[in-house]
C-alpha cells in the first residue's frame, strides 16, 4: 500500500539521465579499442582486447542503460518505488562506470588485481540495486507478465553478475576451472536470463502500447521468463555435472525460445497501426533481424560443434546479438525515453497551460535517423571485419566510435534543450 | 465476470483505435479525415476522463478515504493530456502536420504510461475495494460513456 500512496513519485530526471548520457562513452571506448589494437583483436573469442571490448559494450553500455531505465520504469509498470532513487542512482552509476573500466583494463592488461577489484565493485553496485529494487517489488503481486518477467529478470541479473564476478576472481587467482564452459554459462545467464527476459518483459508493454500492435498472447508471455530461467538453471546443473549433452540441450532450447520471441514480435509489428516508421521502430526491426540471425548461428554451432571451433563463427554471432540486437533495441528505446522524460519534467515544472516543446523538438527525428544509419554501417563493418580483419578492423572501430559519439551528442542535445527551457520557465516564474 | 479493470482497459483500447485512425489519416495527407478522426479520438478520451473523475474516482475515494493518493495523480495527468489534445487540435487547424505528429507522439506515450498505471495499479485496487458495488458502478460507467 505504501508504494501505491506514493504513486506519483517520479524519480528526478537526474536519476536515469546520468546513465543514458554516459553509456555511449563505453561503446565509443570499445570502438577506439578496436582501432588501437587492430586486426589481432578479432583473432579469437578469447583475445584480451575482445574480452575488454565485449564488456565495455555489455556492462558499460547495456547494463548501464538497462538499470538506469529500470529506476525510472519500476514505479510506472509495477507501482514499485525505490526508497531513495537519486542516492541509488548515484552509487549504482559510479560503481558501474568504474567497474566497467576496471574490468576492461583488467582483461586488456591481464591484471588479476584489476579484475578482482572490478568484480568487487560491480558485485557491490548491482547488489545495491537488487536490494533496493527487491524491497520495492516485495509487496507487489505479479498481476501481469511484465511484472513477473521483471522479477525473474532480476534473478537472472543476480546469477549473471554472481557468475561473472566469480569467473573474474578465478582468472585473477589462477584457479583451475573449466573457463570456456563457465564463460558460456555466464553469457547465457547475462543475455538470456537477464537481458533477454528484461527485453521480453518490456516488449510486452512497449510493443503493443507504443506501436499499436495486437498484444502478446497471454499464456506464452506468462511462461517465457520462467522457462528461460529454468533452462539457465538446467544449463548450470549440466555444467556442474559435466554433462555435455545436457549443456547442448539447454543451449538449443534457450536459443529456440529466443528465436520464437523475436519472430513473434516481428509478426506483431507487421500488424502495427501507426502511420510512420519512426527511428524506434526501425531500430527494433534491425534488432530483431540481427537477434534471429545470431541465435540461428548459435543453434547451428550447437548442432555442428565443428562450426563453433571455426575462427569467427562465435564472434560473428556475438556481434550480431550485442551490436545488432541489444544495442539496437536499447538505442531505439532511448530515442523515446529521453525526449519523453524531458517533456514530462518540463510539463510538471511549468503551469498546466505553459507551452512546452514537443518531443520531436527536444530530440529531432532527423538527427536520430542519421545516427541510426551510422550504427547500421558500424554493424555491417564489424561483421565484415571478422572476415577481412586486416582491411576492416580499424575502420569498423572508427565507425562504432562515431555512431556511439553521435548517440551521445543527440542525447546531450535533448538534455541541453531541456535545461534551456527549464531556465526560461524559472525566469518566467521570477517575472510573474 | 466483467471487472472494473477489464471494462476500463477495453475503453483505453477503444481510444487507441481512434488515435491510430487519426494518425493514419495524417500519414496519408488527408487533413479533413484526420480532423474528423482526431475529433472522435478527443471525444472518446474526454468521455473516459469525465466518467473517471465524476464517478469512478469519487466512489474509490469515498470507500478508501484516499483522496490525495493515486486518483489525484491521475487527475493531474488528465489535465496534461487535455492540454496536449487541445494543442494537437490547434496544429490540425493550422494544417501543420509536423507539429501534429510530434504532439501525437508525446500524447501517445503520456497516455500509455498513464494507462499502465491505471491498468496495473489503480483499477486492480478499485476491483479490490469496490467488489460489493461493481455491477451498479459498471452500469453507471457504461451509461456515461454511451451518453458522451
Amino acid at each position: 500500500m505504501q508504494a501505491l500512496l506514493s504513486f506519483d513519485k517520479t524519480p528526478p530526471f537526474a536519476a536515469p539521465l546520468r546513465f543514458f548520457i554516459t553509456a555511449p562513452l563505453f561503446s565509443l571506448a570499445a570502438g577506439l579499442l578496436l582501432l588501437w589494437v587492430g586486426p589481432d583483436l578479432l583473432a579469437s573469442r578469447w583475445t584480451p582486447g575482445l574480452l575488454a571490448a565485449t564488456h565495455l559494450v555489455t556492462v558499460g553500455f547495456m547494463l548501464m542503460v538497462m538499470l538506469g531505465a529500470l529506476i525510472q520504469i519500476l514505479p510506472v509498470v509495477a507501482g514499485a518505488n525505490l526508497d531513495n532513487p537519486l542516492a541509488v542512482a548515484r552509487w549504482l552509476h559510479a560503481g558501474l562506470a568504474a567497474g566497467a573500466l576496471l574490468l576492461a583494463a583488467g582483461f586488456l592488461l591481464g591484471n588479476g588485481a584489476l579484475l578482482g577489484t572490478a568484480a568487487l565493485l560491480l558485485g557491490l553496485a548491482v547488489a545495491t540495486f537488487l536490494v533496493a529494487s527487491g524491497r520495492a517489488l516485495a509487496g507487489v503481486p505479479s498481476t501481469s507478465p511484465t511484472i513477473r518477467g521483471l522479477k525473474l529478470a532480476l534473478v537472472g541479473l543476480a546469477g549473471a553478475i554472481g557468475l561473472g564476478a566469480w569467473l573474474a576472481v578465478a582468472i585473477a587467482r589462477g584457479w583451475a576451472v573449466a573457463l570456456p564452459s563457465l564463460a558460456d554459462l555466464h553469457a547465457g545467464w547475462a543475455l538470456g536470463a537477464w537481458a533477454g527476459t528484461l527485453l521480453a518483459a518490456m516488449a510486452y508493454v512497449v510493443v503493443p502500447m507504443f506501436q499499436l500492435t495486437p498484444g502478446y498472447p497471454a499464456r506464452p508471455s506468462w511462461w517465457f521468463p520462467g522457462v528461460m530461467l529454468g533452462l539457465m538453471l538446467a544449463w548450470g546443473l549440466a555444467v556442474w555435472l559435466d554433462a555435455p549433452q545436457g549443456i547442448r540441450l539447454a543451449q538449443v532450447l534457450s536459443a529456440l525460445l529466443g528465436i520464437a520471441f523475436a519472430v513473434l514480435t516481428l509478426r506483431l509489428q507487421r500488424q502495427r497501426r501507426r502511420a510512420r516508421s519512426d527511428v524506434t521502430y526501425r531500430y527494433w526491426q534491425l534488432g530483431l533481424a540481427s537477434a534471429i540471425l545470431a541465435l540461428a548461428m548459435a543453434l547451428t554451432a550447437t548442432a555442428w560443434p565443428a562450426l563453433a571451433d571455426r575462427a569467427g563463427w562465435s564472434i560473428l554471432a556475438g556481434i550480431l546479438l550485442l551490436v545488432g540486437g541489444f544495442m539496437s533495441f536499447i538505442i531505439g528505446m532511448l530515442y523515446k525515453i529521453v525526449p519523453f522524460l524531458a517533456w514530462m519534467h518540463l510539463r510538471n515544472r511549468g503551469g498546466p497551460r505553459s507551452p512546452v516543446p514537443s518531443m520531436n523538438r527536444l530530440l529531432p527525428e532527423a538527427d536520430a535517423q542519421r545516427q541510426m544509419l551510422a550504427h547500421a554501417v558500424a554493424l555491417a563493418l564489424l561483421l565484415a571485419a571478422v572476415i577481412a580483419p586486416d582491411w576492416l578492423a580499424r575502420p569498423a572501430g572508427v565507425v562504432l566510435a562515431v555512431a556511439s559519439g553521435w548517440l551521445m551528442v543527440n542525447l546531450l542535445g535533448a538534455a541541453r534543450r531541456y535545461r534551456q527551457h527549464l531556465e526560461k520557465l524559472d525566469r518566467e516564474a521570477v517575472a510573474a | 465476470m466483467t471487472t472494473i479493470r477489464t471494462f476500463m482497459t477495453d475503453d483505453h483500447r477503444r481510444c487507441d483505435d481512434f488515435f491510430a485512425e487519426a494518425e493514419q489519416a495524417i500519414g496519408k495527407k488527408n487533413l479533413p479525415a484526420a480532423r474528423a478522426a482526431f475529433g472522435h479520438f478527443r471525444n472518446a478520451m474526454l468521455a473516459h476522463f469525465d466518467c473517471e473523475e465524476k464517478t469512478l474516482f469519487p466512489t474509490f475515494e469515498a470507500k478508501t478515504g484516499m483522496r490525495m493518493g493515486p486518483t489525484q495523480v491521475m487527475r493531474m495527468e488528465h489535465g496534461q493530456m487535455r492540454a496536449l489534445l487541445d494543442d494537437a487540435v490547434d496544429a490540425l487547424e493550422q494544417a501543420n502536420p509536423d507539429d501534429f505528429l510530434g504532439l501525437a507522439d508525446t500524447l501517445l506515450i503520456m497516455m500509455q504510461q498513464h494507462n499502465m498505471k491505471e491498468e496495473n495499479v489503480l483499477y486492480p485496487m478499485c476491483d479490490q475495494h469496490l467488489a460489493g458495488e461493481t455491477p451498479e458502478l459498471l452500469a453507471r460507467l457504461e451509461t456515461e460513456l454511451a451518453e458522451a
